[in-house]
């Protein structure tokens, strides 16, 4: 593809960009605001056209009508949250551009931005070509997305994409642990709603539902920036979970494997036999009940424990415990942090849920 | 050996409080408790980074794919289903599904390039001559 950026012919200089027309929106300050943008696009209406979709999604945004500049830009005012430059951006002011024929200075400039600062969020927009593979680009910025079209919530999903990128990249080590132990939890919760899915599958599906919610708070979870990331991703955990939950509740049934069990004569017999027939979730109760007791049972030597683990059953929140059992604020917290490394080190026994 | 009382959702509402209590944690007291589960907090962490990032990248490379043959998705047109995500190309119509596990792409938008796509796009290479 080389050979492709090597002809550039340049045409008779065009039109000097004239200056944004007062009708547009009210350029946001770089300072004030919590996101920026490079802009860098040498086509008028195009420029307007993108400045404006970038500060209705809140961005500031900076211009530049050249690669020259959006460089120059980049050195002074970088790293911004994303920048925007247009395929067929003239290298200089006054430049003209041939679009018939591959340009070098848009990816040029990609490719130095991304060589100062691996981490930063670049678009190459190509309205010109029907599909990005047909926008020729040397390898080493063929991984920036490319957007075609203006329509159609793709510029807000690849925006929302790096956005995302950035505040994974973002997390602290004690956040992403907490995000885990979280998803642990939850999925401990769900027993066999969970379908054998993992705290894994449980953050993906928080982070798909994040993507997909860019714009739909219906069918994805919207991350609303007022709200720190983790945040957000505790909230989709959350409503995922609950989703999981009334889903099996609506089509669950069981194997009459996981509902014999052995004594210790080697007995078989049916939780369901202890029963009275009128109970709906009869053999859902029972298993969740013998659960209960296999963790109740981890703590037969920690009455603090064990006292503390029937109050959260029990739906009882920290001062009514700390109350019913007289347990002081310390006791309390050491309680609950052996009863997590308890649970936590039973599971890491056995799965890696 | 089981009695009759209602236990519905005691498991599942300790197991909720245990984790909103690790959300009360300090940096310190979670890399301790983890470390103290006899895992390595840093590697526990990178872990949870990837899954993040791996998922974004099966995303990511959905929409690549699909772009690259021309078609364009509404970014919250995908449906879930059973197994994953479902949505059509604005123009041409046809589907594409998404597993999410596998990261699985599968449906008739791969068969080929979306045929309508160019009489949609307004091309400035054209309107420029």
């Amino acid at each position: 593809m080389g050979h492709l950026f090597s002809s550039i012919e340049t045409t008779p200089p065009s039109p000097q960009i004239e200056p944004l027309e007062p009708t547009l929106l009210p350029p946001c300050s770089i300072n004030a605001s919590s996101k920026s943008a490079l802009l860098v696009e040498g086509d008028q209406s195009l420029l307007s056209c993108f400045r404006q979709l970038l500060e209705k999604a809140g961005y500031a945004v900076r211009l530049a009508p050249d690669t020259e500049e959006g460089l120059r830009l980049f050195r002074e005012c970088g790293p911004f949250n994303v920048v925007l430059i247009n395929y067929y951006v003239p290298e200089k002011k006054g430049t003209g551009i041939n679009c018939l024929i591959p340009q070098i200075h848009g990816v040029r400039l990609a490719a130095s931005i991304r060589d100062m600062n691996p981490s930063q969020g670049i678009i190459i927009v190509a309205l010109d070509y029907q599909c990005a593979s047909d926008v020729p680009r040397p390898a080493e910025v063929a991984q920036i997305p490319v957007l075609i079209e203006t329509g159609n919530g793709q510029l807000r999903s690849l925006l929302e994409k790096i956005e995302v990128d950035r505040a994974i990249k973002g997390l602290t080590s004690s956040e992403l642990l907490q995000l885990q132990l979280f998803a642990k939890f939850r999925i401990r919760g769900l027993g066999r709603a969970a379908r054998g899915r993992d705290w894994e599958d449980l953050l993906e599906e928080a982070l798909y539902r994040t993507l997909i919610g860019a714009e739909d708070t219906q069918n994805g979870r919207h991350w609303n920036r007022r709200v720190s990331f983790v945040q957000h991703l505790k909230g989709a955990i959350l409503s995922i979970a609950s989703v999981w939950k009334r889903q099996f509740k609506e089509e669950s049934t069981y194997l009459m494997s996981e509902l014999l069990f052995h004594d210790a004569e080697g007995q078989d017999y049916s939780l369901i036999d202890n029963v009275a027939s009128s109970s709906s979730p009869a053999d859902q109760r029972l298993i969740e009940k013998n659960e209960e007791d296999r963790v109740l049972g981890l703590f037969n030597d920690d009455s603090e424990a064990l006292q503390l683990l029937r109050g959260l059953m029990d739906g009882l929140r920290k001062t009514e415990i700390m109350s019913r059992y007289g347990l002081e604020e310390k006791k309390y917290a050491a309680a609950l942090r052996r009863i997590r490394l308890k649970v936590l080190s039973q599971r890491n026994n056995g799965s890696r849920g | 050996m089981a009695d009759k009382t209602n236990h519905d959702g005691n498991l599942e509402r300790f197991m909720n409080q245990l984790g909103d209590s690790v959300l009360a944690l300090s940096d310190g007291n979670i890399r301790a408790e983890v470390s103290e589960a006899g895992v390595d907090p840093d590697g526990e962490a990178e872990r949870t980074r990837t899954v993040l990032h791996e998922a974004l990248q099966k995303l990511e490379n959905v929409n690549r794919r699909l772009s690259n043959l021309g078609h364009t998705v509404n970014s919250n047109g995908w449906h879930r289903e059973r197994s994953g995500y479902r949505n059509a190309c604005v123009t041409c119509g046809s589907f594409v599904s998404f597993t999410p596990a596998t990261g699985e792409i599968r449906g008739e938008a791969l068969d080929g390039l979306c045929l309508q796509s160019d009489q949609y796009t307004i091309r400035r290479r054209e309107a420029s001559r």
